[in-house]
């Protein structure tokens, strides 16, 4: 009777140590200060109507840039606490114990990958691809409501540990079997990491085909494919990655959960278990992703530098083929991660060089940026520092890449600092790079006013240097010997100084972060003063660029015609007018539902982690009650009436859209 | 202004370059230090890879570096072409030249994989040493199995010698076992056996190391990899000989279970087949052999 009501929970869940006591007061006083903030200000039916209830993509890609950004300090903070651990844990054990510091460094990775980086591309996605292809909205506007909620409940799971449990998996951010089996991890800390990876990868999932439907069957007439732009055309690739790849890793996740919840024997090291398997499925998987995390931000950079050159993309069809072949070739490469497991040299020989023939689109995608800069009429803008600064480290990480490969090499290398300062310089140098140089760019299109250009200038700076100075010592590190994930080391081995280089360098990334924060601050306080009313502040080219900025909720008073790959630069070349003939637009209305299915989602999460049966029961049952009522809602969308366009579009008060921009 | 910016962007990466090349240079780098045919071999391979590498990445550089000179900096009488296009044989060129690079290097690393494979044995007159590697949770247990002894934490191998490793683990999960300067890392897993071939150059003492995360005692699962004349190796077994440690199968059963261990044990004597029979226990889980 104790087991189906509290399941595995005892007095020992509560907080109890330093840093969950922490967390849970942490967590609470947040909590404490929203609500009240919500209550003084009387905004509670505002906020839950105007934005936690939308399906309005633009307002879903904020929402998914807000959380993402809470889950960054979260980041950020293990990171440091990583980075000061090794900083002074030469012949001693430092401040941490190596239990503690090991779910640290999990905890950071899974953060990183699955809330961060990831995040923070579905909301840039939300805002832009749209736009991009003349859409009013996604193909499934309630399920992007959905996938963003799954996301944030997942998001929440991961941190509830601090609340309940106080222990993390101490595995590594991918859960590796057999060490994630009872044997060895008998606590529930591998439970919370997979049932939040199961919650937002199910996000993640129903995101991606969210994208790819929309992506394929949304575009407005007149945009075929070859004439997408390029960021939509790397989210394309990039949701096929999804589509593909996240299935394996919610069936290997559920694998090992089946071994630690029933005793089965998938993964363990005894009874034919078969620990090599989990790790060949978990890198199917885990190589697609992290192609999942740069893919866009390549997108994102190739609007970028042709906008602020003023010039076409160079080699745009070599660009989309480029993209696709990386996408290919991101499926057949898993086993680079483990060629020291003793695979023969033709199986290792195999996938080091399919992962070297990456390195050709790679490469075609590099020429062709900095070719596109030859002969332009460059505006260097911030989001061009970004550009410019992503190009000199993506080539560092790229030879790096190339470098890890070759097995005989890799193995000198594998599992040592030089690999973490390898997939770094891609996450950091390429997927953070680009999306801070996205939201700078899209930035004014989605709320109406530009970021400071100074304070942007000088966040890059601090990032810049600070990449350097925290990662090149990683890689000499390698050079050294030392192995990744250690808490603690012998000062004989030298290695000391260079972790305290290092922490200097996350020092200066902190500042930019906080550069970052004062830059949000600051422009939104200064609003009026980067107030753009053009709707396109950088000369823009493609569609998004074509409607006012902010766009109303339909994007599109009217779809703009397309007769290239930069359809709107043509539209200023031949100076074309927009039509005033505004027709009915179909709109999808709010809904809850996605809320709810996520909070019985994550309540049945939460009881699966900590076996409570009747709780497990409530959770499925919620879900499942939730979708029937869905289905008998037939008012889903409603007509928006021309008229009522016509006075919205007036309201914007800018006289006639494209007049403007076309001078 | 611009030109101050330079020179101290300039100065600021020969700094930088000099300071790599100081950490490099110092014997603590311990893989560009190698004192072992393999770890040589391999990083003879890593060197010309990055040659390799740098002739195309080089010219990149240079030619990103002059286009943002020119067109992001100096912006003085450049040509505004917004329909430039390389035509056909640019993109040619940029689908062709790095594609040559990475065919030269797809076959060297056929070549070097095949050459470097740490299941080949090594080519020389003298007979090679087998040892078997077990990785238990937190220590190294080393079997001789040709002198009947093992020790914990400690290896010694004679010089210019073969080494032979058979490798597997107990009560542990997935280890990797990593000599720098010797040669590169291979998994040790329970339940199989992986090989490496490694011979050291000469007398030294060479780090090793655990490098797959695998709970507490992680970090310290080091030892000393101590390469000897073959003189001063018989002395060593002789030595081990005498110890009054012995490695029974009841001894073996309380050394496989969790505990970090960093002290060195020699035993004298070793259980018969102790090796095979760490393997057989997770392929016949109903009647454990051990």
């Amino acid at each position: 009777m104790k087991t189906f009501f509290l399941g595995k929970l005892t007095s020992d869940a509560i907080p109890h140590v330093w840093y969950t006591i922490g967390g849970t007061i942490f967590i609470i006083i947040m909590a404490i200060a929203i609500v009240a903030y919500l209550t003084i200000t009387k905004r509670w039916s505002w906020i839950w109507n105007e934005w936690l209830t939308s399906t309005d993509p633009k307002k879903i890609g904020t929402m998914y840039m807000i959380f993402s950004s809470v889950m960054f300090f979260r980041g950020m903070l293990d990171a440091g606490m990583v980075w000061l651990q090794q900083s002074i844990a030469a012949d001693s054990q430092g401040y941490l114990t190596a239990d503690h510091f090991q779910q640290i460094f999990t905890s950071h990775g899974d953060i990183m990958v699955f809330f961060v980086t990831m995040g923070f591309f579905f909301g840039l996605m939300n805002w832009i691809v749209p736009l991009q292809i003349g859409a009013r909205d996604l193909a499934f506007p309630f399920l992007n409501s959905l996938g963003l909620w799954l996301t944030v409940s997942g998001g929440i799971l991961i941190n509830f540990f601090f609340i309940i449990g106080g222990d993390f998996a101490n595995t590594g951010w991918l859960a590796i079997a057999p060490f994630s089996e009872l044997e060895f991890n008998p606590s529930v800390g591998v439970d919370y990491l997979i049932w939040s990876l199961q919650l937002s990868g199910l996000g993640s999932l129903l995101a991606g085909i969210n994208f790819l439907v929309t992506i394929i069957k949304k575009r407005a007439p007149g945009m075929t494919l070859m004439r997408m732009p390029l960021f939509t055309w790397n989210s394309l690739c990039a949701m096929v990655l999804i589509i593909s790849a996240f299935p394996v890793l919610t069936a290997t996740t559920l694998l090992l959960w089946l071994d630690r919840t029933f005793g089965m024997h998938f993964f363990t090291t005894d009874y034919a278990g078969n620990q090599m398997m989990y790790w060949n499925l978990i890198w199917m998987w885990g190589h697609p992703e992290v192609y999942i995390l740069v893919i866009p931000a390549f997108g994102m950079f190739s609007e970028i530098v042709s906008t602020f050159s003023q010039k076409s993309t160079s080699g745009y069809i070599s660009m989309v083929w480029a993209a696709i072949a990386i996408t290919t070739l991101s499926y057949l490469v898993w086993l680079h991660h483990f060629f020291v497991m003793g695979a023969g040299p033709t199986v290792n020989s195999f996938f080091g060089i399919v992962t070297m023939l990456i390195a050709i689109p790679a490469g075609v995608q590099v020429f062709n940026w900095v070719l596109t800069m030859y002969r332009g009429k460059i505006h260097l803008a911030s989001p061009m520092y970004w550009f410019i600064g992503f190009l000199i480290i993506f080539m560092i990480g790229g030879m790096a890449g190339v470098f890890m490969a070759s097995p005989p090499a890799d193995f000198q290398v594998h599992n040592s600092l030089f690999l973490v300062a390898h997939f770094h310089t891609m996450i950091v140098g390429v997927a953070l790079f680009g999306i801070f140089a996205g939201i700078t760019f899209w930035f004014p299109k989605i709320f109406g006013f530009k970021l400071s250009e100074r304070l942007d200038k000088r966040a890059f700076w601090f990032w810049f240097v600070g990449f350097f100075v925290a990662f090149t010592p990683l890689y000499l590190l390698g050079f050294m010997g030392a192995p990744r994930r250690i808490d603690h080391y012998d000062s004989s081995t030298g290695w000391q100084p260079l972790y305290i280089t290092s922490m200097i360098g996350y020092l200066l990334i902190l500042s930019g972060i906080a550069t970052q924060v004062y830059l949000i601050i600051d422009s939104i306080r200064n609003r009026k003063l980067y107030r753009d009313t053009t709707g396109d502040p950088w000369n823009g080219r493609t569609l998004e660029w074509a409607t006012h900025s902010p766009p109303p909720f339909y994007n599109f008073a009217i779809v703009p015609p397309i007769t290239c790959h930069e359809p709107f630069w043509d539209i200023k070349e031949r100076k074309l007018q927009p039509e005033k003939h505004y027709k009915d637009i179909e709109c999808f209305k709010n809904t809850g539902m996605g809320i709810y299915i996520s909070i019985f989602a994550f309540i049945a999460g939460f009881a699966i982690v900590w076996h409570v049966i009747w709780l497990i029961i409530v959770g499925l049952i919620g879900i499942i009650a939730c979708i029937i009522a869905l289905s008998f809602d037939d008012e889903m969308e409603y007509i928006l009436p021309a008229e009522e366009i016509a006075k919205i579009e007036k309201s914007y008060g800018q006289g006639e859209l494209w007049k403007k921009q076309v001078m | 202004m611009n030109k101050k910016y330079l020179i101290t962007g300039l100065l600021v990466v020969i700094i930088g370059i000099i300071g790599i090349a100081i950490v490099l240079a110092n014997e603590n780098a311990l893989v560009v230090h190698p004192k072992g045919i393999i770890a040589k071999s391999i990083l003879e391979l890593i060197a010309t890879n990055i040659l390799l590498m740098l002739i195309i990445i080089v010219p990149t550089y240079i030619f990103l570096f002059s286009v943002v000179w020119k067109y992001c900096i100096k912006k003085e009488g450049i040509k505004y072409d917004p329909n430039h296009s390389y035509g056909k044989t640019g993109e040619l060129l940029m689908w062709g030249l790095p594609s040559i690079i990475v065919v030269v290097m797809a076959i060297i690393t056929w070549n070097f994989t095949h050459k470097l494979n740490p299941y080949k044995p090594l080519e020389s007159n003298i007979k090679p040493l087998i040892v078997q590697v077990v990785a238990l949770n937190w220590k190294w247990l080393f079997i001789y199995p040709e002198q009947g002894i093992a020790t914990l934490n400690d290896l010694h191998i004679p010089e210019q010698t073969p080494i032979h490793f058979k490798l597997t683990a107990d009560n542990s999960p997935m280890n990797s076992f990593w000599i720098p300067q010797l040669s590169g890392q291979i998994y040790s897993m329970t339940g199989m056996t992986t090989q490496l071939h490694l011979m050291a150059d000469g007398p030294g003492e060479y780090t090793g190391r655990a490098v797959e995360i695998n709970g507490e005692g992680y970090a310290g699962m080091t030892f000393p990899a101590k390469s000897i004349s073959h003189k001063d190796f018989d002395e060593w077994i002789n030595q081990v000989k005498k110890s009054p440690h012995h490695l029974t199968e009841n001894d073996y059963k309380e050394l496989a279970k969790p505990f970090i261990n960093r002290s060195v044990i020699y035993f004298s004597e070793v259980e018969q087949d102790l090796f095979q029979k760490i393997i057989q226990k997770y392929m016949y889980p109903t009647t454990p052999v051990l």
